[in-house]
């Protein structure tokens, strides 16, 4: 259109029109922090049926189906046993090597899987979000339920494999200990994914760092070698013995593998990350509710 | 009801209000600046994070104050900001400066389509009734009659991202439709798909205009705009231009798009500045309940 963009003349009158305001919500505003919560809660079948109904259209193009949420971490578990076990023999002096292992890549594996799609839950749900009014963080939430129930048939097959591959290992009532575990690891990666959430959809690039943090995490949580290696270090052991990944690790190796109660400062300092983070990820989160409709 | 329940003299409750509201959109453009650049210029700009970046004025500073009752119908050439005041409405973007107000959450039964691609039909069904804040019994009693007014048929188990965009459109208004909203938004939703869900469709609008508190409608059909409202706003390049009857303001609008089209923009510019000239905004002030003064103006 070639069309000179002529000036606008001022309209005739403005007229100013009383409005009682506080009668009126504005269009997407942010409620106060514990509405929002009460909000979510309001929003809880819409959380679980989104997380439900994508567990089931996630690997509904493979041939194989859900058994990948299974063969995924052996596959996993083998890599590491040939390279670290076999080759680079990190297993030196740690008891019953192959529970050892899989309990370490099966636990990292929830978490990174966790945090991983936390992140990316606002950015990939563009559509969901510019459409309805529902409080954000429903899909962060969403996202880590979804994880989770998917996780279920992993955490057997973890189970199954220290109960069957020798040396087995008994069932104690310690196995009970898992479920605290899980709730707690629950809590941090959802803590973790709400920061990333809101860190992503204003900078998209960090969604490729992330893959980079999470290897950084798994090499420094003794995955595949034993923390003994550092005992003549006391504040690299210290540093290595303070992050939280390790220590669900740990506690969960303590429980499963070696039938010992998990100390109760481990559990202090799990406890102390979970709820930190997940405070810390809810209200960071909360606070950029508005900003997220934009993209 | 349509919206001539706004009898002068009696002004009824605000149902939505936006106080200067106005919208940018920063774009990244791909147009070749008039120097032609250097080549060392061509080579920093492949790395440059924004190469061209272009504000486009979607919306101009605007108020406007849509009353309980009223059928507002909203007319404007291509562009003007007619989908950007919806969206802004709607709670779908939020805008650059201003606000807007509303009794509840406006319901925009737009033609945007996918919602979750990889789910099916149904399933986005649910999510979408739950994103809107209903409750699972009650979508799962109006289950049948989304389907219906979809049309879609078998084809609602399939995954959304199989689905044609008409098709995708027709389950968004079915979703949207099935609450029942306070403040409807309609963005040409009646033109989409074909001419058997233009009826199925048009007969579900003609229910939710009975029952919702305030409509806004964007159409194309200046017909459909007389039928169905009862004010009509006129925008251009994001301005308003006029604000009032639905006949004479169609009138109007009609007049200036066929000056352009015989291409006589001087005269239909010259006819555009003198609407404007006589055009009566409003400025909202926000005064509790008890100091208010009846005064009446749109
Ligand atoms: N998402 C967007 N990003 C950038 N520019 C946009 C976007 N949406 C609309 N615009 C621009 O804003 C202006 C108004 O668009 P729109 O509100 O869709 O007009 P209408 O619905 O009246 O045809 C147009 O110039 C359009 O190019
Ligand atoms: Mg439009």
């Amino acid at each position: 259109m070639t069309e000179a963009v002529g000036q606008l003349p001022q309209p005739a009158a403005v007229h100013d029109v009383p409005v009682d305001l506080s009668k009126l919500k504005r269009v997407g505003a942010r409620p106060k922090f514990l509405d929002y919560l009460v909000q979510l809660w309001d929003f809880r079948q819409f959380t679980y049926y989104d997380a439900r109904a994508r567990i089931q259209s996630g690997t509904r193009r493979d041939k194989l189906g859900s058994a990948w949420l299974i063969l995924n971490p052996i596959f996993n578990g083998l890599t590491y046993f040939l390279v670290f076990g076999l080759l680079l023999n990190t297993s030196k002096g740690i008891p019953n090597f192959i529970g050892y292992l899989v309990i370490g890549v099966f636990m990292y594996q929830i978490t990174s899987g966790a945090i991983m799609s936390g992140a990316r839950s606002m950015q990939q749900n563009k559509a969901l979000v510019q459409g309805f009014s529902f409080p954000r963080a429903a899909l962060p939430i969403g996202v880590n339920l979804r994880e989770f129930l998917g996780n279920v048939p992993m955490i057997i097959a973890m189970l199954l494999i220290v109960l069957v591959v020798p040396p087995a290992e008994p069932i104690t009532w310690r196995w009970l200990l898992l479920l605290p575990v899980l709730a707690l690891q629950f809590a941090f990666n959802l803590g973790v994914g709400l920061i990333l959430a809101r860190m992503i959809s204003k900078v998209n690039d960090i969604t490729h760092l992330l893959p980079f943090f999470l290897r950084l995490v798994m090499y420094l949580s003794a995955v595949f070698y034993s923390l003994d290696r550092f005992k003549d270090h006391p504040t690299i052991l210290k540093v290595m013995e303070a992050n939280p990944m390790f220590i669900i690790i740990d506690i969960t190796r303590d429980a499963v593998l070696y039938g010992v109660t998990p100390s109760l400062m481990s559990w202090a300092m799990l406890t102390a990350w979970a709820s930190i983070v997940l405070v810390v990820g809810m209200v960071f989160f909360w606070r950029a509710e508005e900003s997220y409709v934009r993209g | 009801m349509s919206g001539d329940s706004t009898v002068p003299g009696t002004p009824s409750d605000p149902c939505v209000v936006a106080e200067n509201v106005a919208m940018k959109y920063k774009v990244i453009s791909t147009e070749e600046q008039s120097k032609p650049p250097s080549l060392h210029r061509k080579f920093l700009r492949r790395f440059k994070p924004n190469p061209n970046t272009v504000t486009v004025n979607a919306l101009n500073e605007l108020s406007l104050i849509v009353r309980r009752g009223e059928s507002v119908g909203v007319i404007g050439r291509n562009g003007s900001g007619k989908s950007t005041l919806m969206k802004l409405i709607s709670g779908q973007a939020r805008p650059t400066s201003g606000a807007i107000h509303a009794t509840s959450t406006p319901i925009m039964l737009g033609v945007n389509a996918a919602l979750v691609p990889e789910l099916a039909g149904d399933q986005n069904v649910i999510l979408g009734g739950l994103a809107m804040g209903l409750a699972m019994e009650e979508i799962e009693a109006r289950f049948d009659e989304i389907v219906e007014v979809s049309g879609l048929e078998k084809s609602i188990h399939l995954p959304m991202k199989s689905y044609s965009s008409g098709m995708g459109a027709r389950l968004r208004f079915a979703i949207a439709a099935c609450g029942n909203p306070e403040i409807l938004l309609v963005d040409e939703a009646l033109n989409t798909g074909d001419a058997q869900f233009a009826a199925r469709s048009k007969r579900r609008m003609d229910e939710l205009r009975e029952k919702a508190g305030c409509v806004l409608l964007v159409s194309h059909s200046l017909t459909t705009i007389k039928d169905m409202t009862g004010r009509v706003v006129w925008l251009d390049k994001g301005d308003l231009i006029m604000d009032g009857e639905p006949k004479e303001v169609t009138k109007r609008y009609m007049e200036f798009t066929k000056l352009l089209a015989k291409g006589n923009n001087d005269s239909a510019f010259a006819l555009r500045a003198e609407l404007r000239s006589s055009l009566e905004m409003v400025n909202v002030v926000n005064a509790p309940e008890s100091s208010r003064s009846p005064q009446v103006v749109r």
